[in-house]
């Protein structure tokens, strides 16, 4: 029976990273094996960790205001982060160093992605619009806008050949997360209605939707479980909530326990292994988790 | 090579090689301990020199021991290891101020630089820096004061100083100097202490010793100035007086029968010191010489002594707590509590004096032991006992209270007056006493003096009486004073006139009576307003209409006074009291008076604005909503909603959940061409979107920019063939028929201003043809012109040196050749240019083979007429059209061609060699109608020619030698 559906989340605790003091806005896993995590708060750093051993690497300090986003280069050399700011930071991450800044937008920037050999980031802010900065020449403009979004722009996914960007507007409820599958054929919206919904990258249509969890205010992630055989979203509570992405019912236990004090900001899970997730919540840790040695053998 | 290259790089920077290694090798450790994975030579070279380097055919792999080795720097490289040269070397003028520190260029207040000269090695000041001139400081030219040395003034130290020494040397000067410290009364204690007892200082010996090491204090500078004038301290002021003055001043005069001092008698003495006269100011409104008793207040402020009392100054000014000297109080500070000295004891009134052990004994001071160490416990006096315990009768103090030790003196009381019975207060029978208020009585009742009960008048002389009044008391007669008034100078009759005429307009019906005085009547007395003013005012502003009840007596009333006979008069309201009712109509009166409308011709000028006042029905009180408005409420939201839903058929759908092509907007997004670069993606849009737009400038495409420059290309092509493939004499670029001289820059024309819009560039050779000097011609293209000059025609230039080497003969025919083929070839650019021959003669011209010909000048006559109207046609040409390649040669050609002046050539000929003249002997000789006019040559020459005459120019003659300028490249 066990494995007919998804494998089970990883829902003992591993470590709590604490040393964030206020939300923590972000979190994202390196890339490559993805040994470290990054993580990003409302204390205007960017901390550098090991997940495995729970220990903080490194702080990265230079933000003015809140971090909210945080993209890493393929070959981990650099990250970029943005934020209350309105400019997108770029970091040596040996060195700690900020290597440049890139003003230009408006409003504070909600969303960073690098894309594939970090040649370009694309940045998504609060002014509504997407801007695509070359990280190769030292142009300060940007190689091109994206204005066609009427409101802010809250998540950003940039593949090898799209980009996609959610927004406050249009007819769906706010969206807050856009994430799309490894074959680009459908992607995973995470909007401010309680519910995730799946649709069809082709034509629009709605595949699956995922309820449960309550996300009515603010922007929290949702992404898929390991293998994309589950969506995992965490919640306004402080729940991490999983469904089975083919059917759409919520995978027990229904409902999960509570395991942060505030809501849920960022969920993600880890890209190579199947038994490892990090959450980022508003009460200041992160979490990672871990299946237990004895399931996973 | 590589070798050589880095080698290269560090001699440049040998000093600093081995710290850059250093700071990369540390950063190299630091990164691989977080990355181990990531390789170090690969972010540390460059991709571009790795690049390089593999193009040259090294393995960068293998050489990395030697590649790592990198010299690039990272980080800010440190100051050079030799020290710079020693600060102290001189460096030059101009130089100083510029890297001098601001902060060690002394300066004024006002920013001027200060210390010039000696300091910064020369007087560099000047005008306004300054010392006055813009040439800054120049030496005095010596004049010779030998003649006028009276004259010569001496040099005051204030000459050389400046506003600051000159400040403060008025500060130095000021008569008082305000920071200084006197001591009024120091020689008046001195002499009180003299005179108090020798005794008492000797006693307090160590306090005179201390006070002996204090400075002396200063006089005041009255004390100053009176000792400079002979007062002594001790004496009284004044001129000095007799013996016997001073006697009577002392108080006890000489008695006649006392013997007198002879000596005494001989000497005059100084005044005796009396103590000037202080009369305490009275304010009070107690009676001269009254004492009023202290009050409790005074007596437990205390300290007053009985003698302040009688001297009525009940003012005991309380100083206040004594304030702790020290930082932080200036004067304006007020004193806080915090400032309070709290180690003071010496309270007013209270005998707790500290004692100081260099205290002076106070002669009134009743215990003068001296204390050094620790105070003994304050003893208590039988007073206090007294005070704090029981009053005199035995009776307990009421504790926190003290018995006063000083009986309470009460004030005085005087009886009243007896007020006789039956008197009545009556101030007008007083002021009847008196004629001079009582006519001012009845003059006005704002004329009354006020009877004031509080404070009496101090000065009532100042209003009861004038000047006048007083000299009538007096008796004295009074002076002959000009006349008051205007009408002192009108005769009788006028003044009966004037007053007949004030009295017709007091009663005058032509004014409107005004409402009558209120204290007179009682009874309504309606006010009359002339008809016309009240019809107009009817018609006018209505002043009232915000108050309807009001406006509509208002209009009662004028329509009363319009139509007097029948239109109801208007009466009081009830309740109105007539007084009100008076004013009301007064009001009436006025604004009828003021609103009525500008009337006639004016009139028509104004339109009175209509405003509407559009005023809400106020509720008083809590708004509550009635049934119809939440109904109306939801009305309005069905619509919304009703709205709503029709306009957004896309958010119904979404809220279904029909997700599909309902919610999905497709639009057609050009990604800019350096994004597709980026992402590595080929341009989806190669040719452009169809039936799209070009995006906006930030996004930009590739593709769109390749078309229009494809087009562009396009656009241009035909144009830049136009000019090979123009027939000459059409004298027009694309459309001949439509473009000429007639038409060119007139409305109908098309082609207006495409030859600007549609301008292209010319190739650079162009320019260079055009612009370049005749030396860096020769430089450039002297191989060209060689073959370039062969067929040219001669040029008569104004280089008289160039040896003409041509044939005179040639000249003719060359020029026709040589223009025409400017316009056949004017496509083609400079460095091919290849000139041919007539058209008529040739198609193509091969430079070996090519002779010039000959014209018969009948012929050529023609042509040349031809041939110039052609050019002029063909120079609006190039102007009109700006493409046809343009070169002096051409332009040459023009001017040689309309000059053809004699006196050119006879210069050229004067210079020229015999040999040459020999060729233009043959010219002469060959086309004796020429346009040539010039002297046969001489007989000589002539002969010599003579043998040459058959035999054609020979062709390697002129290919040889080429006409026109010599070049540098000929002599080669």
């Amino acid at each position: 029976m066990s494995f007919r559906g998804p494998p089970p989340l990883p829902r003992s605790l591993h470590t709590t990273l604490s040393t964030h003091t206020g939300p923590v806005h972000v979190a994202r896993y390196a890339k490559g094996a993805a040994k470290y995590l990054l993580t990003g708060g409302q204390d205007r750093t960017i901390r550098l960790w090991n997940p495995n051993l729970g220990t903080e690497i490194k702080v990265y300090k230079g933000h003015g205001y809140e971090v909210l986003s945080i993209t890493i280069s393929p070959d981990n050399a650099k990250i970029a982060s943005s934020g209350g700011d309105r400019s997108v930071f770029l970091w040596d991450v040996a060195t700690g160093n900020a290597i440049r800044r890139i003003p230009g937008h408006l409003a504070r920037i909600n969303a960073v992605e690098f894309n594939e050999d970090a040649s370009v980031v694309a940045s998504g802010s609060y002014d509504s619009t997407v801007k695509l900065w070359d990280l190769r020449a030292q142009n300060r403009q940007p190689i091109q806008t994206l204005d066609e979004a009427r409101d802010a722009i809250q998540t950003l996914f940039v593949g090898s050949t799209c980009i996609m960007s959610g927004s406050v507007d249009g007819h769906v409820h706010p969206v807050t997360s856009v994430l799309p599958t490894s074959d680009a054929q459908t992607y995973l919206i995470q909007s401010l209605n309680s519910t995730i919904i799946l649709m069809d990258a082709e034509n629009g249509k709605l595949l699956n939707s995922f309820k449960g969890h309550t996300n009515n205010l603010y922007r929290s992630r949702a992404c898929f479980g390991h293998a994309e055989a589950s969506v995992i979203s965490g919640d306004e509570d402080g729940r991490i909530w999983a469904w089975d992405l083919v059917e759409g019912s919520p995978l027990a236990p229904n409902p999960p326990p509570k395991v942060h004090d505030k809501l849920i900001t960022w969920i993600e899970h880890h890209p190579k292994e199947g038994n490892e997730m990090v959450t980022a919540s508003s009460d200041g840790t992160v979490k990672v988790w871990k299946t237990p040695d004895n399931t996973d053998s | 090579m590589i070798a050589h290259i880095l080698s290269y790089t560090f001699s440049a920077d040998r000093d600093r090689q081995s710290i850059a290694n250093l700071c990369i090798s540390d950063a190299l450790i630091s990164a691989q301990k977080h990355f181990p994975q990531s390789s170090p030579i690969n972010r540390i070279m460059t991709t571009k020199l790795k690049r390089k380097l593999e193009n040259i055919g090294i393995d960068v792999r293998s050489n990395s021991t030697r590649l790592t080795e990198n010299f690039c720097l990272i980080g800010t490289p440190l100051p050079p290891l030799e020290k710079s040269k020693d600060t102290g070397e001189f460096v030059p003028l101009w130089k100083q101020d510029v890297f001098l520190p601001l902060t060690l260029v002394v300066r004024d207040e006002k920013g001027r630089r200060r210390l010039h000269g000696a300091f910064t090695g020369g007087f560099s000041a000047g005008y306004f820096n300054t010392v006055g001139s813009k040439e800054g400081w120049t030496p005095a030219t010596f004049i010779s004061s030998r003649a006028d040395r009276a004259k010569a003034k001496q040099a005051r130290p204030e000459d050389f100083m400046d506003e600051e020494d000159i400040a403060e040397l008025k500060e130095s000067r000021k008569l008082v100097d305000t920071t200084e410290e006197h001591d009024m009364f120091a020689d008046t204690r001195a002499e009180l202490a003299s005179r108090g007892g020798g005794a008492g200082a000797e006693k307090d010996s160590m306090a005179a010793t201390l006070q002996s090491l204090l400075p002396a204090a200063k006089d005041s500078i009255g004390a100053r100035l009176l000792k400079k004038m002979g007062w002594k301290a001790g004496q009284g002021i004044g001129p000095r007086i007799t013996y016997q003055q001073l006697r009577a001043q002392e108080g006890n005069p000489i008695q006649p029968n006392e013997p007198i001092d002879e000596e005494a008698t001989k000497h005059l003495y100084a005044p005796r010191d009396t103590r000037v006269a202080f009369i305490p100011k009275k304010d009070n409104s107690f009676g001269l010489g009254y004492a009023p008793g202290d009050g409790l207040t005074n007596l437990v402020h205390g300290g007053a002594g009985s003698g302040a009392r009688g001297s009525g100054a009940g003012i005991n000014v309380e100083s206040g707590p004594n304030i702790s000297a020290g930082f932080g109080l200036g004067a304006l500070n007020e004193a806080e509590d915090d400032d309070i000295d709290v180690y003071d004891r010496s309270g007013g009134g209270s005998k707790m004096h500290r004692h100081m052990a260099y205290d002076a004994g106070e002669e009134d001071e009743t215990d003068d032991h001296i204390v050094i160490g620790p105070r003994f416990p304050a003893k208590p006096t039988s007073q206090n006992v007294v005070g704090s315990g029981t009053f005199k009768d035995g009776r307990p103090v009421a504790s926190g209270f003290v018995v006063s030790e000083v009986p309470l003196i009460e004030n005085r009381w005087f009886p009243l007056p007896e007020i006789p019975k039956g008197w009545v207060p009556d101030p007008r029978r007083v002021w009847a006493k008196d004629p001079s208020t009582a006519t001012k009585q009845e003059g006005g009742p704002s004329n009354l003096p006020l009877p004031s009960s509080g404070a009496p008048d101090r000065r009532p002389w100042i209003k009861s009486k004038t000047a006048d009044e007083r000299g009538a008391m007096l008796g004295e007669t009074p002076l002959p004073s000009a006349p008051r008034s205007v009408f002192d100078y009108l005769s009788q009759k006028d003044k009966d006139r004037l007053k007949n005429m004030g009295a017709s307009i007091a009663s005058g019906t032509a004014f409107p009576k005004t409402a009558p005085q209120p204290q007179m009547n009682s009874s309504v007395d309606i006010p009359t307003l002339t008809p016309q003013i009240a019809q107009a005012a009817m018609k006018g502003f209505q002043p009232f209409s915000k108050d309807p009840e009001k406006h509509a007596r208002y209009t009662v009333y004028l329509q009363s006074q319009s139509t007097p006979d029948t239109a109801p008069a208007l009466r009081p309201m009830p309740g109105q009291s007539p007084d009100e009712f008076n004013k009301e109509l007064a009001d009436y009166v006025k604004s009828a008076q003021i609103f009525k409308p500008v009337s006639g011709a004016m009139a028509s000028r104004f339109a009175s604005s209509a405003t509407v006042e559009v005023v809400g029905v106020q509720h008083p009180g809590l708004y509550q909503p009635t049934q119809e408005d939440y109904a109306k409420i939801d009305v309005a939201k069905n619509e919304d909603k009703k709205k709503e839903e029709e306009e957004d058929p896309k958010k119904h759908a979404a809220r279904l959940n029909m997700f599909g092509h309902l919610t999905r907007e497709e639009k057609v997004w050009l990604p800019a061409r350096l994004l597709l670069k980026r992402f590595g993606v080929r341009d989806p849009y190669p040719d452009g979107v169809p039936g799209e737009e070009p995006p906006t400038s930030s996004a930009s495409t590739s593709a769109a920019k390749n078309d229009a420059w494809q087009t562009e290309v396009l656009k241009v092509a035909p144009e830049l063939t136009i000019p090979s493939s123009t027939d000459i004499t059409s004298g027009s670029s694309s459309k001949p028929l439509q473009r000429d001289l007639a038409n060119i820059g007139l409305g109908d024309d098309e082609e207006q201003g495409k030859d600007t819009l549609t301008y292209e560039r010319p190739a650079m050779d162009i320019f260079k043809a055009i612009f370049a000097s005749d030396d860096e011609d020769s430089e450039d293209d002297g191989d060209e012109e060689e073959v370039v000059v062969k067929g040219k025609e001669e040029p008569i230039g104004d280089n008289d040196e160039e040896p003409l080497t041509e044939p005179p003969a040639a000249t003719s025919a060359p020029p026709i050749s040589q223009h025409l083929a400017t316009t056949t070839t004017t496509t083609t650019s400079l460095t091919t240019y290849e000139p041919a021959v007539n058209k008529e003669n040739t198609g193509k011209v091969d430079l070996s083979t090519f002779k010039p010909t000959f014209v018969p000048l009948s012929e050529r006559g023609d042509k040349k007429r031809g041939e110039d109207k052609e050019r002029r046609d063909k120079k609006t040409n190039k102007k009109k059209k700006g493409k046809i390649v343009v070169s002096f040669d051409v332009e040459e050609d023009g001017n040689e061609a309309s000059l053809g002046s004699p006196t050119v050539v006879k210069s050229h000929k004067k210079e020229r060699p015999p040999k040459r003249i020999k060729d233009k002997a043959v010219d002469a000789e060959l086309e004796d109608e020429s346009m040539w006019v010039e002297k046969p040559p001489p007989e000589v020459v002539k002969d010599l020619v003579l043998p040459m005459l058959t035999d054609p120019v020979p062709e390697d003659i002129t290919s040889t030698h080429p006409r026109g300028r010599k070049r540098a490249v000929d002599f080669i």
